[in-house]
């Protein structure tokens, strides 16, 4: 006989940036019917579901009803780091866990949260490291405007500054906007060795098909000469980004087609699934256990969960959409979490040049 | 004035000092500055000679006393942090004479360690910054005696005050020392008493 096990599903499935949202559900729903269909596991999960619908101010009072009302003590949810950091207080009050499958910008670790997909030192820190060398130091940093923009955006600025390159200008976009003419205008004028885009949802789809456009006027803005770089732009939403895609450096955890690492559509939707499978393997063969706080039920069970931060070990891919697909261009097996940047911090050293 | 630039210390390796006895304040702070990338030890009730070795210090505002820090009250080495349950007048009054730089409030969470270890940091440096500039001004304004004597003997040479002075200058810059170093060693090369060596 299994047991039931209640698991919340905070996911906006409407809103500017339910193409993750969808993502990250069908992963997290395979994972469901994966565990429920074994006969080796004593357990099955319930989902319990709540769409916030994009709106943020709709997050904590449904986080208290999958927590509170429906008593539930995991779940799976929030893809902006805005929407985390507003369940976070109700998830310490009840107790609960937050399985969290979206790339973020580090420097948290709470107690009550699971970080399943990557943070800087697995995404932009390795992308920033591939991208100076190939194609020069002058940035420009764009973003939709909280704190997945903010800190990606400050993160950056220190880094290529203290790699001896320059930040040519820094512009965000409210989230929704698709108002990106006067950040084209200013990228013309700069002519920027690589673009950083932190932007989210229609702000990203508006953004890149605009530059695409530049790029056909002026070759000095074709992918291959200038390229758009992103930490999160996956495949599931190259749908949405169509031709303006071509040519878009990414860094993840995951790219559709690599080897060994099961069949999913996107990182997102990986994440998600492996958040599922962990807790599910966790709470198997330990009666009682789906009541007991994170901190007792990752206490010396191994796996893929940091103690300590939370955080998780994670492949580190950097690819480059061509032909609508993502294609590997450098790849790290294994590398730890680290959000605050204390454990893996490398000192950049500067670029010599060879003087003849 | 320009406000200094803010570092954003790197953490990594860092050692915390927690000074408060054993209690579940004591285990969240640990975990947050675990997860942080600090090192931290606990002890109670008195810093040991460890603390020199330390970056930061959190310190028990309700239960601590005089004489629980190795150093002379309120000048720490180190950025403090205060660990306030009780939001007493004295209690914060006392904290802050002890030298704090950052409070952060019990019963401690899931979350203010990392703002807390930012802001003292950051105040720390500033005082520490501040203090040099005023001993610097303080130094020179005392030597501003042997500056006018300098320039008096230079002038006596039959220099007009200004041209003395911007040969005082170029001297010390010759010399690579200060303004005021220059000056000394005019006057004391005239035989004339260094202001320094009459005060000390």
């Amino acid at each position: 006989m299994k047991r039931q096990i209640k698991l919340g599903l905070l996911l906006s499935r409407s809103g500017s940036y339910s193409l993750i949202s969808e993502a990250c559900r069908s992963g997290a729903l395979a994972a469901i019917a994966r565990v429920n269909g074994d006969p080796d596991l004593d357990l099955s999960f319930v989902p319990v579901e709540r769409d916030p619908g994009g709106n943020i101010d709709a997050y904590a009072p449904l986080c208290e009803e999958i927590l509170r009302d429906a008593g539930a003590r995991h779940m799976v949810g929030c893809v902006t780091s805005w929407s985390r950091k507003e369940v976070i207080p109700t998830v310490e009050k009840y107790g609960g866990t937050l399985w969290y499958a979206v790339p973020y910008e580090g420097f948290e670790a709470s107690d009550h949260v699971v970080y399943t997909h990557a943070c800087p030192n697995q995404h932009l820190l390795p992308l920033l490291d591939w991208v100076m060398p190939a194609h020069g130091r002058r940035a420009y940093l764009t973003g939709s405007n909280y704190i997945w923009g903010w800190e990606m955006n400050r993160l950056a600025r220190e880094r290529i500054t203290a790699a001896g390159g320059e930040v040519l200008g820094e512009r965000y976009l409210p989230i929704g906007s698709r108002d990106v003419g006067r950040m084209i205008e200013e990228v013309r004028f700069a002519r920027p060795d690589f673009i950083l885009n932190s932007l989210i949802g229609p702000s990203s789809y508006e953004f890149m098909a605009a530059y695409r456009a530049l790029g056909l006027e002026d070759a000095a803005f074709r992918p291959d000469r200038c390229p758009v770089l992103s930490c999160n732009v996956t495949e599931c939403e190259l749908p949405a980004l169509g031709q303006a895609a071509e040519g878009l450096v990414a860094a993840g955890p995951y790219f559709r087609g690599a080897p060994g690492a099961g069949n999913f559509g996107s990182s997102h939707e990986a994440a998600a699934f492996s958040a599922v499978m962990e807790l599910a393997r966790l709470l198997a063969g330990r009666e009682g256990s789906e009541t007991w706080p994170l901190s007792q039920l990752l206490a010396g069970r191994g796996g893929i969960v940091d103690p300590e931060t939370h955080h998780t070990v994670l492949p580190v891919v950097i690819a480059r959409v061509e032909g609508g697909a993502f294609r590997t261009l450098k790849r790290w097996e294994a590398v730890a979490g680290d959000p605050y940047l204390t454990r893996s911090r490398s000192i950049p050293t500067p670029s010599l040049r060879v003087v003849s | 004035m320009k406000r200094r630039a803010i570092r954003i210390p790197n953490l990594g390796g860092a050692q915390a000092i927690i000074l408060h006895r054993p209690h579940p304040t004591v285990q969240a702070l640990s975990r947050q500055l675990t997860a942080i990338g600090l090192q931290v030890v606990q002890t109670w009730p008195e810093l040991g000679p460890e603390a020199l070795a330390a970056d930061y210090i959190f310190f028990d505002a309700d239960m601590g006393h005089d004489g629980m820090f190795p150093w002379e009250p309120g000048q720490p080495p180190i950025p403090m942090i205060a660990l306030i349950g009780s939001e007493a007048p004295g209690r914060i009054e006392w904290s802050l004479k002890v030298g704090s730089h950052a409070q952060l409030l019990k019963p401690v969470g899931d979350s203010g360690a990392y703002s807390a270890l930012l802001i003292a940091r950051d105040a720390f440096d500033a005082q520490k910054a501040l203090s040099a500039e005023i001993a610097d001004l303080r130094r020179r304004l005392e030597e501003r005696q042997t500056v006018v004597r300098a320039v008096t003997l230079l002038a006596a040479r039959g220099k007009s005050d200004a041209e003395a002075y911007a040969q005082l200058r170029q001297m010390a810059m010759a010399w690579r020392i200060s303004f005021e170093d220059a000056a000394a060693r005019i006057v004391a090369a005239q035989g004339g008493a260094d202001d320094r060596s009459e005060r000390r």
